[in-house]
């Protein structure tokens, strides 16, 4: 299983679309957690935008980066999910591993604990970028560099982990399903800007929606991080990443993730264990 | 060694989601050590019987065991190699690096790499990404991904696609090479020529289903009926329904038929009772090609 997962990192670490997605989402991150509250709010004329560059300091800094993990980084994570699975069916690939003797599923296993790993660094990277903007934003303010626990910083880092790993296993899913990459993705991202984030919007205004909205990704996906003090900055201006409730509790959201991946997989699991490959 | 066979299977079907049926009841016996040639047309399902046979597509009815195991289980992939279709590989990675996930997959120790791509005449371009390989280095490398596990089984499906002449040749060197080694080779292809130059015994099949099997000296000693006749369509027609008639195949204004030559007087006696003129009534010997371009014939007019 091991050599498995190795060569299955190394599908993924060697494919350039893996390092764009990171990049393109490191720098979208850092755009909308810092540079654009910063250069929008830095006069601090009213007290709201004093408030906003409150946000930006070192001490809220894993709430800051965690904010962008259920919207706008689950959209990569889809991508990368559909991309590492969906590709092998537009290559072909799948029909050359198949024929190697593991089985189906501890391929597929291989594929997903690789895909886990390669999130890692979508992680990571975003929190050491925030890292640094906060530090040099609160030098520009003058302001005293002070950090949230290493529990805290632990606590986001893990929290915004298990959301993309929801998210990529939903791409996964879509992938194994569609058999390709093209509709996935397209599926994958109406389903988080439209399906989600419309009837997200809506739910404060029709109640019958909210115990609907309450089991969505993202609504687990910002309760989870929603102690972190995550819902002040990124997820509260105008934009499809906006979001303003209904939350769940913390466990209740991490359970709910939880079975998100769990059935994601599984239904991928059965599809490529059951079908024909071509 | 599990029994006579390398692969057996009995009455496997296949029947594809829109009712096209892909592999009509075939039965056929691959013995261990053997060369066999997998014969037929383009579309005729020997594709889709290799998938099978690798688990990489569930029958609709019939069974197979390959290596004395279900298709597609463990322990028989761990002892084939195959090459089905076109070679899919990674394309922004290296030869190499292809062949090490496959290995990483199989369990193969990484040094059988450098063997296999020197095998195949791709050391040189081992450290090239897949994308930039002619059709026929891409096919070179399928035949490495085959031989990588060092198989007792090999399933090469239609092997010299793109290859040039030197490269086909080259190609039917190793599969004779192969073979002789003990392993077992189950070729498809629709070229007679790379049957008839490396194969022991040969299958071929026609819109699924198994027509003539035997080795090459059997097939080229079957004997057929070639007819001449006014109405050619009522008289095609008439031969079609006698028992024993396998195929009837009607080529430049001759019925050729294939089937049990003891047919061939009740032909006769219900073409002349049905009053069709008959110019030609004789038995032939016909050579593999000409089964195969009889068949290929076939398929065209059908189209």
């Amino acid at each position: 299983m091991t050599s498995s997962i190795r060569v299955e990192l190394l599908v993924l670490r060697k494919r350039m679309a893996t390092w764009i997605l990171l990049g393109v989402w490191v720098i979208l991150a850092t755009i909308f957690a810092y540079i654009v509250p910063y250069m929008l709010n830095r006069s601090g004329a009213t007290p709201q935008e004093t408030e906003l560059i409150r946000q930006l300091m070192p001490d809220r800094f894993a709430g800051n980066v965690s904010s962008g993990f259920p919207f706008y980084g689950g959209a990569f994570a889809i991508m990368l999910g559909v991309l590492a699975i969906g590709s092998d069916y537009t290559w072909g690939t799948l029909k050359t591993l198949f024929t190697q003797g593991p089985g189906r599923l501890r391929i597929f296993a291989s594929k997903i604990i690789a895909i886990a790993i390669t999130l890692i660094p979508f992680v990571l990277v975003p929190f050491i970028i925030g890292a640094t903007s906060s530090a040099i934003v609160a030098s520009l303010e003058g302001n005293a560099m002070s950090w949230p626990s290493i529990a805290t910083i632990g606590q986001a880092i893990l929290s915004s982990w298990v959301i993309m790993l929801a998210w990529a296993a939903f791409g996964v899913a879509l992938a194994a399903l569609t058999r390709g990459t093209s509709l996935a993705i397209g599926v994958g991202i109406l389903y988080t800007l439209a399906l989600e984030g419309l009837l997200s919007a809506l739910a404060g205004s029709v109640n019958l929606l909210e115990p609907l909205v309450k089991i969505f990704v993202r609504t687990n996906a910002y309760s989870l991080i929603e102690p972190l003090g995550a819902m002040n900055a990124g997820s509260a201006g105008d934009g499809p990443g906006r979001f303003t409730g209904p939350f769940v509790s913390t466990t209740q959201a991490l359970i709910m993730l939880g079975v998100y991946v769990v059935v994601f997989v599984g239904i991928s699991a059965v599809a490529l264990r059951r079908r024909d490959v071509g | 060694m599990h029994g006579l066979n390398a692969i057996e299977t009995h009455n496997l079907t296949k029947r594809f989601a829109d009712g096209t049926l892909g592999v009509n009841d075939l039965s056929l016996q691959v013995r261990h050590g053997e060369v066999y040639g997998f014969l037929g047309p383009n579309g005729s399902g020997k594709t889709t019987t290799l998938r099978m046979l690798l688990g990489l597509a569930m029958p609709s009815n019939g069974n197979a065991t390959v290596l004395g195991a279900t298709p597609g289980s463990t322990e028989s992939l761990a002892r084939i190699g195959a090459m089905i279709e076109t070679p899919a590989f990674y394309p922004y990675l290296s030869g190499r690096d292809n062949l090490r996930v496959l290995a990483g997959h199989a369990g193969v120790d990484e040094r059988r790499i450098a063997e296999v791509l020197t095998t195949v005449d791709l050391a040189s371009r081992g450290s090239d990404r897949f994308q930039t390989y002619s059709l026929g280095m891409k096919q070179r490398l399928g035949v490495a991904a085959a031989l990588l596990k060092d198989p007792e089984l090999l399933i090469l499906d239609e092997p010299t696609n793109g290859l040039d002449p030197a490269g086909m040749a080259e190609m039917r060197d190793l599969i004779r090479t192969l073979g002789q080694e003990g392993r077992t080779v189950l070729l498809s292809s629709h070229l007679m020529g790379e049957i008839e130059q490396v194969c022991d015994r040969v299958g071929v099949i026609r819109r699924g289903q198994l027509v003539a099997e035997g080795t090459i000296d059997e097939l080229r000693d079957r004997d057929r009926l070639l007819v001449r006749a006014e109405p050619i369509e009522q008289a095609r027609r008439l031969i079609a329904s006698v028992a024993g008639v396998e195929d009837v195949t009607v080529v430049r204004g001759e019925i050729h038929v294939d089937g049990d030559p003891a047919a061939a007087s009740e032909i006769a006696r219900v073409l002349v009772q049905a009053n069709v003129r008959l110019y030609e009534f004789r038995v032939e010997r016909a050579s593999l090609e000409d089964i195969f371009l009889a068949l290929t014939r076939e398929e065209e007019i059908a189209a």
